[in-house]
């Protein structure tokens, strides 16, 4: 089955927030952002601002009549800056004029007089300074100090990632309305409705029973309107709440990329040790985070950092600790994969490096170690229903490994200038939000007595074909055709305290729901038609509109059911509670059952390297993915595509790029380049692994929305072996993104320097090429 | 030691030139527009003919989200301003096609789940007409290279790929016969 938002996507009739009919009397929004990095705010003029064409009304953070406060996890940021500014483009001053040319034209007339402060961008730096959003979190399994001395090899390195712009091609953006009795209703292109409400009623100094939102769909999120959605519908309805008109903030894209968060940078060091049979034995690990200016979501981001530090591999003795730095940068935030990524992107560092040292191929040590059930995740959750090694044999029978890493070996023999490599990325990933207590979804179901379907969920359309899957369920648990169903816009007074469309976890949570309440309904009306056509409860149930009777067609179908339900009286309408069994974690011990369970899979990426010119095609991904039962696998294969893309673009073109003063350089889709049509690899297999998903799973269809980003990682690691095809005695550091800069940096570095492992990033193959 | 950033004009812009009568003609139809002189395509088409399927992604023609075809030819409509396009006749995702008789390339688009948020939809079919109108491109690297500038970053591209493939084949097996 087709995304049924299909018709209105490919018509131009999909209404998003921009896309919303204007009332009356709107005033539009624009913010002023702080110029500097770190500061103390000194005195704002706004007279200049005040007197030009159109504009309405200034507001600052004298003007908020509750709290100045938006920071989710840790109460560390401001909605407009008060006494100090903390990065470039916090916001500072929200400008309301009769149009937006007019708001935005006012904001260019504001001038800031403040205090420059010391700016860090630099994670260690801060780490060193006792710069920490939270204190340090380690994991420990097993007594790596014991192990190292049972270690045959020992491999000690630096890996580091750098961040990744979300890149929605809908900027952020609200617009909010004074509502009767002194609320206020918020249109939000946000993946969390409650975050945006609970933060604005804070704001407003109001309840949150006064605060609506309302979300339609999403032009994008990929976590980057998780949490960073909240300033701009807040700051709308403050707009609407003091000047009691409409207000509506839409980002323009330059704004969008300057004053928000990205994924998070990481620079990371570990050890790893390894028997003589490439067993890995021991792993330590250290991670510093680089938060930007205040928590926003990177505690947890931390956390699924760890919870990912061994990717899909058993080591029996870990010890991984990891810091979240406090710089001024935009807070950092979630972004598909949430931390899981730059973790595993250093274990698998790691095994490149040991590869390098040892001389055999990286994969042989992978396939080693892989994960089987019965083991335990440094987490304490035992290994169950473990598809590591399944997904792995099945691409390598599939896509015959060994035959291919010949092919390109014989390619590599023949090709002075164009060098190929292989990698294999095979992942694990756990679902579930890692705080147990998000693990929770309501639904509201409303059968209409035409028979049609109304359903309300905490669920948030943002191109992951979520209402379609909500569709599917609700209709195959009622036993109706999928065209009676609408699914109704996102809002907080129809579905209350929701966690927001995040973590993978959107699709099992909100689903499981529906499908609660789509039973009980489905009970009611059968005991209705039971006791209504004097038949047996038993047996009875409803297949293609149809009641059947011990599987013949009775005297009513599904309108008439309803109907005749109605006039007896009976409720048509359900609300369902669903929280996923059996998690607990327990932080003082950092350990616990914080996953329903994991997905598997398992890619082989080819790349081909230039080594005339530093540049490279990814020619090549075929991967074994563990779906569980898809039920929508149009829609599932299309999140493998999507996330393997946007993988392959943070691992490979997409640089992010800020300067010391803490100023992004890569500030437009000129300078900051996102994997396009040409930059997606030609032969892009995706096979189903067939497993029986898991009873958390929503109808055992396993989560598919951020596993496969993670493939992407096979691209740097496939790169990276193309380069040593061409320079067998260069070994490249770790630093993602692989760009061909730094290929050719790497392709061409000294003789005498290049064998020498460096700890710094592409700095030290820069300086090598310079001598 | 304070650091002060300064406008260029603190004060002193000057006041906008009026807004004037405009009939474009969007989809085989005149609409009569008032619009300030530095108004985009875009901004006409969203905020003042009321036609918002065409999206603004970036406002820089850096994202292709707002293409439209200008006498058939496809148009970042963000870079060009909405006066310079009088006369000329101005194809939005609203004229390709109708409920019920969908355009080819909206067809193929559903076939081939060629979208995911679908934002960048209404741009990529508008492109991939104007490619086709083109004529320029027949194989799949000659669609890759020339619609490479229209990003989906949801990374739908295969889809897309074979949506636009399917349709520019049938047109070449029709144009052949």
């Amino acid at each position: 089955m087709h995304n049924l938002d299909a018709a209105g996507h490919v018509r131009g009739e999909s209404q998003y927030l921009d896309d919303i009919p204007v009332q009356r009397g709107t005033l539009h929004a624009a913010v002023y952002g702080s110029p500097l990095a770190h500061g103390k705010l000194l005195s704002l003029n706004l007279e200049a601002a005040r007197r030009a064409p159109g504009v309405v009304r200034i507001l600052t953070a004298q003007d908020i009549p509750g709290e100045n406060q938006i920071g989710g996890i840790v109460p560390d940021e401001e909605l407009l800056a008060g006494s100090h500014v903390h990065f470039q483009g916090m916001p500072v001053a929200l400008v309301l004029a009769e149009t937006e040319p007019q708001a935005r034209a006012a904001v260019k007339l504001i001038t800031a007089d403040i205090e420059p402060l010391p700016i860090i961008t630099d994670p260690r730096e801060a780490q060193a300074k006792g710069e920490l959003i939270v204190p340090p979190r380690t994991f420990r399994l097993g007594d790596p100090a014991a192990a190292w001395a049972e270690c045959a090899h020992i491999i000690e390195g630096t890996a580091e990632n750098g961040g990744q712009e979300h890149l929605y091609i809908e900027t952020q953006g609200a617009y909010a309305y004074p509502t009767d009795g002194g609320g206020v209703r918020v249109h939000s292109s946000t993946q969390g409705p409650t975050a945006v409400q609970r933060h604005t009623a804070r704001v407003l100094g109001t309840g949150m029973h006064k605060v609506e939102i309302d979300v339609t769909r999403l032009g994008g999120g990929f976590g980057g309107k998780e949490d960073q959605a909240t300033t701009w519908g807040a700051l709308a309805a403050l707009g609407a709440f003091v000047t009691k008109k409409p207000v509506k903030l839409v980002l323009g894209r330059h704004d969008d990329l300057r004053m928000t968060g990205k994924r998070h940078p990481y620079t990371s060091d570990f050890k790893l040790g390894l028997s003589a049979d490439l067993k890995l034995l021991a792993y330590e690990v250290t991670f510093y985070q680089n938060a930007g200016a205040a928590a926003d979501l990177s505690p947890a981001v931390l956390e699924r950092t760890l919870f990912h530090a061994c990717n899909t591999y058993f080591i029996p003795n870990v010890r991984a600790t990891a810091y979240s730095c406090r710089t001024h940068l935009p807070p950092n935030t979630a972004f598909r994969g949430f931390g899981g990524p730059q973790g595993m992107f250093v274990i698998e560092s790691a095994i490149a490096k040991a590869a390098d040292e040892l001389g055999v191929l990286a994969w042989e040590i992978q396939r080693r170690n892989l994960l089987q059930d019965g083991q335990v995740f440094p987490y304490g959750q035992r290994v169950e229903d473990c598809n590591a090694e399944l997904s792995w044999q099945a691409a390598d029978q599939k896509f015959e490994l060994k035959k291919w890493q010949a092919e390109v070996d014989a390619f590599n023999q023949q090709s002075p200038v164009r060098k190929r490599g292989l990698a294999v990325m095979p992942i694990c990933f756990g679902i579930s939000f890692t705080k147990t207590a998000m693990n929770q979804a309501r639904a509201l179901v409303h059968i209409y007595t035409d028979g049609s379907v109304g359903v309300s969920t905490g669920a948030v359309e943002m191109g992951q074909g979520v209402n379609t899957k909500m569709i599917q369920v609700a209709a195959r648990t009622l036993g109706i055709s999928p065209k009676r169903v609408r699914l109704e816009t996102t809002n907080t007074t129809r579905v209350a305290n929701t966690s927001p469309s995040a973590a993978s976890a959107t699709a099992d949570l909100n689903g499981k729901a529906v499908e609660m309440a789509c039973r009980e309904l489905r009970t009611r009306l059968l005991r209705h038609a039971a006791e209504d056509l004097k038949m047996n409860y038993e047996g009875l149930e409803i297949q293609d509109e149809q009641v059947l009777a011990a599987g013949k067609p009775a005297e009513t179908n599904w309108e008439k059911l309803v109907s005749t339900a109605y006039w007896k009286r009976v409720n048509l309408s359900e609300n369902a509670h669903y929280a996923t069994p059996d998690l607990w974690f327990d932080q003082t011990q950092e350990k616990g059952h914080p996953f329903a369970y994991h997905v598997y899979g398992t890619a082989l990426v080819q790349a081909t390297v230039d080594a005339m010119r530093g540049t490279y095609d990814v020619d090549a991904v075929r991967l074994v993915h563990d779906f569980g039962q898809s039920f929508t696998p149009g829609i599932d294969r299309g999140q493998i595509e999507g996330g393997l893309v946007q993988g392959l673009g943070w691992m490979t073109m997409e640089e992010l790029i800020y300067n010391q003063d803490g100023r992004l350089l890569s500030n437009a889709l000129s300078t900051y380049k996102v994997p396009d049509l040409y930059s997606v690899p030609k032969v892009l297999d995706v096979e189903f692994l067939e497993t029986p998903g898991h009873p958390n799973a929503i109808l055992r269809a396993k989560a598919v929305g951020e596993p496969p980003l993670m493939y992407g990682l096979g691209a740097y690691f496939a790169i990276r072996n193309a380069v040593r095809a061409f320079r067998p005695d260069v070994r490249p550091e770790f630093s993602a993104p692989f760009t061909p800069e730094k290929v050719l940096l790497n392709l061409y570095a000294a003789r005498e320097s290049a064998a020498a492992p460096a700890a710094s990033q592409a700095s030290g193959a820069e300086a090598s090429v310079r001598n | 030691m304070s650091g002060t950033s300064t406008p260029k004009s603190a004060g002193q812009s000057l006041p906008p030139p009026p807004a004037a009568p405009v009939t474009l003609r969007i989809n085989g139809q005149d609409h009569h527009l008032e619009l300030a002189p530095w108004t985009s395509l875009l901004d006409a088409l969203r905020e003042y003919a009321g036609l918002t399927g065409t999206k603004k992604g970036c406002d820089h023609g850096q994202c292709g989200a707002c293409t439209v075809l200008v006498d058939g030819k496809r148009i970042n409509s963000c870079l060009t301003l909405a006066v310079l396009q009088e006369g000329a006749d101005i194809t939005t995702i609203e004229g390709l096609g109708q409920e019920g008789n969908l355009h080819p390339l909206q067809q193929a688009f559903i076939d081939h789940d060629a979208f995911q948020c679908g934002y960048c939809t209404p741009g990529q079919i508008c492109s991939a007409q104007g490619l086709i109108n083109e004529g320029k491109a027949h194989t799949e690297d000659e669609i890759r290279e020339l619609m490479s500038g229209n990003i989906c970053r949801c990374g739908a591209y295969v889809g897309i790929l074979n949506a636009v493939k399917e349709v520019v084949d049938k047109k070449s097996i029709a144009l052949r016969s």
